[in-house]
């Protein structure tokens, strides 16, 4: 079933403080549903960034409301929103972010046992996980042994081997040539398709577009096009 | 199944963590190594003095003692006249008083042109008589001129067999049985025989003593014998054993200074053992910072990033811990036949893992501080 994932209203954020205050976000308002892949495109320095550490609830809005699941992010203490963060969230980052001297598994193993996973368990959701991304025959690899794209995908297979309800991607092509960011795209695009879930990407690359349900542009910390934009045939 | 399967993963990034820098991990293990062992050498030497300062009151069959006002420790050297001994066989509950006769004097070695110092032990039987006898035994020292000394101080005597002699004072003593590990904390021989022939060599009056041991009778109250005594003899101090023992040990461990010496050492060898790892696990945890910042960014809790320093530090210290008694108990053997032997026990090794562990507790706060200031957001900026 499609449902409202994530719900952002008038929200605001400025960093900083004194004479070096700036308004990072000003007064965005979107939604995100499960079932969809959505772009946050803009260039550098745009607000990308703090919008989606909000989203992830990393941070709070100064003003405004961001909700993930109905709940609201204003004002819970960082081991609240850690809280929500585990039990909602899969991250990718640009660099992936894997622990060197894990394996792929046990990178993967981390996002569950965190949450108080038996590891047993734990090992045999990571090992599904890898499978579905593609790397079933790298469970037991180190991240250095592995391509940059491989790299990506144990990041995507950590992200979403918990079942969050919403996948935050932070620039998840920046990093690979065409093929293996189209590769990570369509991986990413086929994962969006549960219906329980949503996926937002922050990026600079024009190449991923094609994969959107729905593109949302930000300059100077506001969302200046909102239009959705239906994927190619 | 794979042993890994059934491990937290929270221990196998620690540990891997911790082996991935070996150069690191070295320099925290020599670190700790250096500590424990510092500590255990001291604190084995301060057991291993304990131990031999009051050896001889472990090994006087006593139940009391009746010894000169204000004895400090065993080696005390002041005499009681003797008649002393008659007053306290008068006194109900006791069932046998043994006079013992102390005193450092001069054994001149058989070659006649040098001499060294001796601590002279006289007694009657049944009062404080050498033990851990390996030749000889006490019935030969009732023949003229015999003594018993350790074999451990052949050298310092000048002589190598039962059989040799040397000289105290002006008269001949005849080696006719020979100890094993009897041994004094001074470093003076000690020079076991009869009582008459110990007041003769120091020159001692007939009937003196430094000390009676008393032997209570069968049923006897210990503290009423002892209040009884007291009350009989007003001028002189009668005490148990165990009260002997403390005033042994506190007169020459902390009245001299030697233990607040040896227990400042193994102090300073703890803390230069908490600014190495903690200084270590600071730089581990601030090269692993991004890891940190990741875990949190997928929603760790503080508590989750805690113990996973923790259990680095607990890693180490089991491992540093591991080298460290194993260095200590080879030392301990190395020393065990010395004039100052380490003493390990079991009951130290349990404390020195305690106290390595907390150590390494201790040292990882520093680096505790430092994970709770991570900032998920730096991994979205990287």
């Amino acid at each position: 079933m499609t449902g409202l994932v994530i719900d952002a209203t008038n929200v605001v954020k400025y960093l900083g403080s004194g004479a070096g205050r700036v308004a990072a976000v000003r007064g965005v308002s979107l939604s995100l549903t499960g079932g969809q892949l959505v772009l946050l495109m803009g260039p550098s320095g745009s607000g990308k960034t703090t919008l989606l550490s909000m989203l992830g609830c990393m941070l709070t809005p100064t003003s405004g409301t961001v909700r993930i699941l109905g709940r609201a992010t204003a004002g819970l203490l960082p081991e609240r929103l850690a809280d929500l963060r585990r039990r909602h969230v899969g991250f990718i980052f640009q660099n992936y972010h894997l622990f060197p001297t894990l394996t792929a598994a046990e990178n993967v193993r981390l996002a569950l046992e965190m949450s108080g996973e038996h590891p047993w368990r734990a090992h045999a959701k990571a090992v599904k996980a890898l499978e579905t991304v593609g790397l079933a025959h790298k469970v037991r690899v180190f991240p250095r042994e592995l391509s940059s794209g491989e790299q990506q995908r144990v990041a995507i297979a950590r992200a979403i081997v918990a079942n969050p309800a919403v996948v935050l991607a932070d620039e998840p092509t920046a990093a690979l040539d065409s093929a293996n960011g189209h590769a990570i795209m369509t991986l990413l695009a086929k994962i969006a398709k549960d219906p329980s879930r949503a996926v937002l990407i922050v990026t600079h690359d024009p190449r991923v577009l094609p994969f959107a349900d729905r593109v949302l542009n930000i300059e100077d910390g506001r969302l200046v096009d909102k239009l959705p934009q239906a994927k190619p045939e | 199944m794979e042993l890994g399967r059934l491990t937290p993963i929270i221990f196998t990034l620690a540990s891997r963590n911790l082996f991935h820098d070996r150069i690191r991990l070295v320099a925290t293990l020599v670190g700790i190594v250096f500590s424990v062992v510092l500590f255990t050498v001291q604190l084995g030497l301060f057991l291993g003095f304990e131990r031999m300062i009051t050896t001889m009151i472990d090994h006087a069959s006593a139940d009391l003692w009746i010894a000169p006002a204000d004895t400090k420790g065993f080696e005390a050297t002041a005499l009681l006249e003797g008649r002393e001994r008659f007053r306290a066989l008068a006194v109900p509950g006791v069932a046998d008083v043994t006079p013992v006769v102390i005193g450092f004097t001069f054994w001149r070695k058989p070659n006649g042109k040098s001499q060294t110092p001796v601590f002279l032990i006289g007694t009657t039987p049944g009062g404080l008589q050498p033990w851990n006898l390996i030749e000889g035994n006490l019935s030969d020292l009732s023949t003229p001129q015999a003594v018993a000394v350790d074999r451990s101080y052949f050298d310092r005597l000048g002589v190598a067999e039962i059989g040799d002699y040397g000289e105290i004072g002006d008269k001949k003593a005849r080696v006719a049985a020979v100890t094993k590990g009897i041994r004094s904390f001074t470093t003076t021989p000690y020079v076991f025989m009869p009582l008459d022939r110990a007041r003769a060599y120091l020159g001692l009056p007939s009937a003196s003593a430094t000390y009676f041991l008393v032997r209570i009778a069968p049923g006897a109250s210990v503290n009423e014998v002892r209040q009884r005594l007291q009350a009989a003899l007003p001028n002189l101090e009668v005490i148990t054993s165990d009260e002997f023992r403390r005033r042994s040990r506190s007169y020459w461990l902390f009245g001299t200074g030697a233990g607040a010496a040896l227990f400042g050492s193994a102090l300073l060898g703890i803390a230069v053992g908490t600014v190495i790892v903690a200084q270590t696990l600071y730089s581990s945890t601030k090269d692993h910072l991004s890891e940190f910042a990741t875990l949190r960014a997928m929603g760790s809790s503080r508590r989750y990033l805690y113990l996973t320093i923790l259990w680095q530090a607990l890693l180490t210290a089991i491992i540093g811990f591991a080298i460290a008694a194993a260095a200590s108990l080879g030392l301990a053997r190395l020393t065990a036949e010395s004039a100052l032997p380490i003493v390990m026990t079991p009951g130290l090794i349990a404390g020195l893992f305690v106290l390595t562990v907390a150590m390494s507790i201790v040292s990882a706060i520093s680096a505790i501080v430092v994970v709770t200031r991570v900032d998920p957001v730096t991994v979205l900026a990287r």
